[in-house]
């Protein structure tokens, strides 16, 4: 069987038993129950209760053995010590089992438990998830432990120890644009960890970038095989959690002593490609630009043009961005000729970055953008171009279309040079609530064209100089 | 020396209870892999300084073997420079005399050429419990000591692998010869990479027994390295 149809039961059950549910409707598998239905799940569900004959409306049965057919997935959150018991009367009629209690591995008390859990499982002949997280979400099954989250399928797949920071990488991924082909907390790893879902995303057709949360990895090894068998086929950003201190008290060799905190995790991305990252917000900024931008390793991206209004802004960020060794360098003279037979109003930088005051850019609502972001991309062929517009300095002075004249002008320009540039989009505001409101609406249609946003020049240049080492990697190893 | 023979040397260390290989079969094992050492021979004592001596180029340097000494500099048990086997003879007596030397289990001294100069570089080994075995690379003293400019991959790497462990070295420029300075052989250290760290390198063949390595030094010259100094942690 493919990895693919192993996985299939747990992304896209037809069948998902519920341990945990009470008669009085309240316990966090009855929330469970009524969020997948909310979410349009339209399967079976069947509860399982010792002496219920029905939880909220419908049928109970005493046993993961007695449901009318096999369970592709259970959810199970009763107190553990009763749950080694169950999985192992399951007798092969269930695929995944999800173990949201915790009292398990993650307590020293709660080892021994643990162990138990596995072999339960192993005896009941399923695959264990967990124990010690929240559970999954996935669109296309029309499963979730979550109160939101998108329910259209997209092509970010992940795997978190930590549930957690899997909801808040639902919720804080809606709010940014991100679409999901699945997430899944795995929490303790007693049997599935990082590396298998891993490999599923890797084979998964629906998923074309991968996030993991990791904080520890047991199987280490096999995720740098299955990394390295990859070749960066697929874009990996990782979030890793806790540093890694094993064998450094005993180090008695120079190599040893120097091995210490994250050096390791640094191999694993420079000889795999996959991408590392120190905090959510990366996490996610990052996820974004491999949702929405197509790498490009036949021409890897360091030339970059700073387009917008904000003279400061700009050198700060040339400055930034230049750290990360992104260039933000001065024109040919050609472009700049080029934009000096414009004409534009004083005030306006024609160099690299391209600094318009809110004039010029306003000028025949909007247009004269496009003449500028047309010699740009035309002439001064830079490998991405970042256009960054300050709302506060819109306000009032304005018509409200102007902005979206501002990115339809650059989307048509986009279309001309197919290819050309990466296009991405800063939307600086002061946070005063009606701009927030009125930033939040353009930024969802700005991601629904597939142009990432980000709400300052730094959080824009970690990942487009993130898609800039993942073209490199591909580029120096033929791909 | 055919790889049973090494292998012999690996497990008569570890059936003996050591913790480590001795440097003379520490050198055999890196010989093994084609990676180069310099000639040297075993004297057991100032008898068969004589002996020893014949078809060593001076100058030779002397070391004290003992499994109660890892870190012979420290305990006086390393000369250096000696240009015939009456120099040699009297570096062996000045050891023994010496106070931490003394009392310690001397299994013998070897005697070695010196290596030709160059560039010291830092290449070893360690064993992660979760990613199992990686490979280091760096330059020589305060470059790994006070910088700790090092660069590590997992076992096994490929040659772009060593190329950009290379690349990634803060003190790259030295050893294409900034400053005046000679370059060093950039495809030499490369190959030691490989021969430690690749596909059929040690450090992923004896996994399984040796916990930590380390070349220090590998001198590099304009044409070739030569591993001076090499020490194995077993376990």
């Amino acid at each position: 069987m493919s990895i693919v149809e192993q996985f299939t039961p747990l992304f896209a059950p037809k069948t998902v038993a519920v341990i945990g549910a009470s008669t009085k409707g309240n316990a966090l598998p009855n929330v469970f129950i009524r969020r997948i239905r909310e979410f349009g799940f339209s399967g079976d569900i069947y509860p399982i209760h010792p002496a219920a004959a029905e939880i909220d409306g419908l049928t109970a049965y005493k046993s993961l053995a007695d449901t009318p057919k096999p369970v592709d997935y259970a959810y199970i959150a009763v107190s553990g010590a009763q749950i080694p018991g169950m999985l192992a009367a399951a007798k092969g009629h269930v695929r995944f089992a999800q173990v949201i209690s915790s009292g398990f591995g993650e307590v020293d008390e709660g080892k021994g438990l643990q162990d138990e859990l596995v072999q339960a499982a192993k005896a009941g002949g399923m695959r264990l998830l967990g124990p010690n997280c929240l559970g999954i979400y996935t669109p296309r099954g029309r499963v979730t432990f979550a109160e939101i989250g998108p329910k259209e399928t997209g092509p970010v797949g992940i795997v978190s120890q930590s549930g957690g920071l899997g909801t808040d990488i639902i919720r804080r991924g809606l709010s940014r644009g991100l679409k999901f082909s699945g997430l899944v907390t795995v929490g303790n790893c007693a049997d599935v960890t990082p590396s298998d879902l891993l490999e599923f995303y890797l084979a998964d057709p629906q998923t074309r970038v991968i996030g993991m949360y990791i904080e520890t990895a047991k199987d280490g090894r096999r995720l740098f095989d299955i990394l390295r068998k990859a070749r960066a086929s697929k874009p990996v950003v990782i979030l890793k959690g806790g540093r890694t201190q094993q064998g450094l008290a005993a180090a008695a060799s120079h190599t040893g002593s120097l091995a210490g905190d994250d050096r390791v995790w640094v191999a694993l991305a420079r000889q795999t490609g996959c991408m590392l990252v120190d905090t959510l917000d990366h996490f996610i900024d990052t996820l974004l630009i491999f949702q929405t931008l197509s790498p490009r390793p036949q021409r890897p991206t360091r030339k970059v043009v700073l387009f917008g209004n904000g003279g400061g802004t700009s050198v700060l960020a040339t400055d930034y961005f230049s750290r990360l060794d992104l260039d933000v360098t001065p024109f040919d003279q050609g472009p700049i000729d080029a934009l000096a037979a414009l004409k534009l109003p004083p005030g306006t930088s024609i160099t690299n970055p391209v600094d318009c005051p809110v004039g010029t850019l306003q000028q025949d609502d909007g247009r004269v953008a496009e003449k500028i972001l047309d010699i740009i991309c035309g002439q001064g062929k830079p490998e991405a171009l970042v256009m960054h517009l300050n709302l506060s300095a819109f306000v009032g002075r304005t018509k409200p279309e102007v902005l979206d004249n501002l990115v339809a002008a650059a989307m048509r320009v986009q279309e001309k040079y197919p290819g050309q540039s990466h296009f991405i989009l800063v939307l600086r505001s002061d946070g005063e609530p009606a701009l927030e409101a009125r930033k939040r609406e353009f930024r969802d249609k700005a991601v629904a064209l597939g142009v990432p946003v980000y709400d300052e020049m730094a959080n824009a240049g970690h990942p487009l100089a993130a898609l800039a080492s993942f073209e490199r990697y591909r580029a120096a190893r033929g791909g | 020396m055919i790889k049973n023979q090494v292998d012999t040397v690996v497990s008569a260390a570890k059936a003996a209870g050591r913790n480590a290989l001795d440097e003379s079969a520490g050198k055999a094992l890196l010989a093994d892999y084609g990676i180069r050492v310099p000639q040297s021979r075993v004297a057991k004592g100032v008898a068969d300084v004589d002996a020893v001596m014949q078809g060593l180029q001076v100058p030779v340097v002397v070391k004290v073997m003992s499994p109660d000494i890892l870190h012979k500099s420290d305990a006086g048990g390393v000369k250096i420079n000696l240009r015939s086997a009456t120099e040699v003879k009297a570096a062996i007596e000045d050891m023994l005399a010496a106070p931490k030397i003394k009392g310690a289990r001397i299994e013998g001294f070897l005697v070695e050429e010196m290596a030709p100069s160059g560039h010291e570089l830092v290449i070893g080994g360690l064993r992660d419990p979760q990613f199992g075995p990686l490979v280091m690379v760096g330059l020589g003293g305060i470059f790994v000591e006070i910088f700790k400019d090092v660069s590590f991959r997992l076992c096994p790497i490929a040659r772009i692998d060593a190329e950009e462990m290379l690349d990634e070295l803060k003190a790259a420029a030295i050893l294409k010869g900034a400053r005046g300075g000679k370059p060093a052989s950039r495809e030499a250290i490369i190959e030691v990479l490989l021969k430690m760290g690749g596909e059929d390198g040690l450090l992923l063949k004896h996994a399984a027994d040796i916990s930590e390595a380390d070349i220090n030094p590998l001198i590099v010259s304009e044409t070739g390295a030569v591993a001076v100094d090499a020490r194995f942690i077993l376990g």
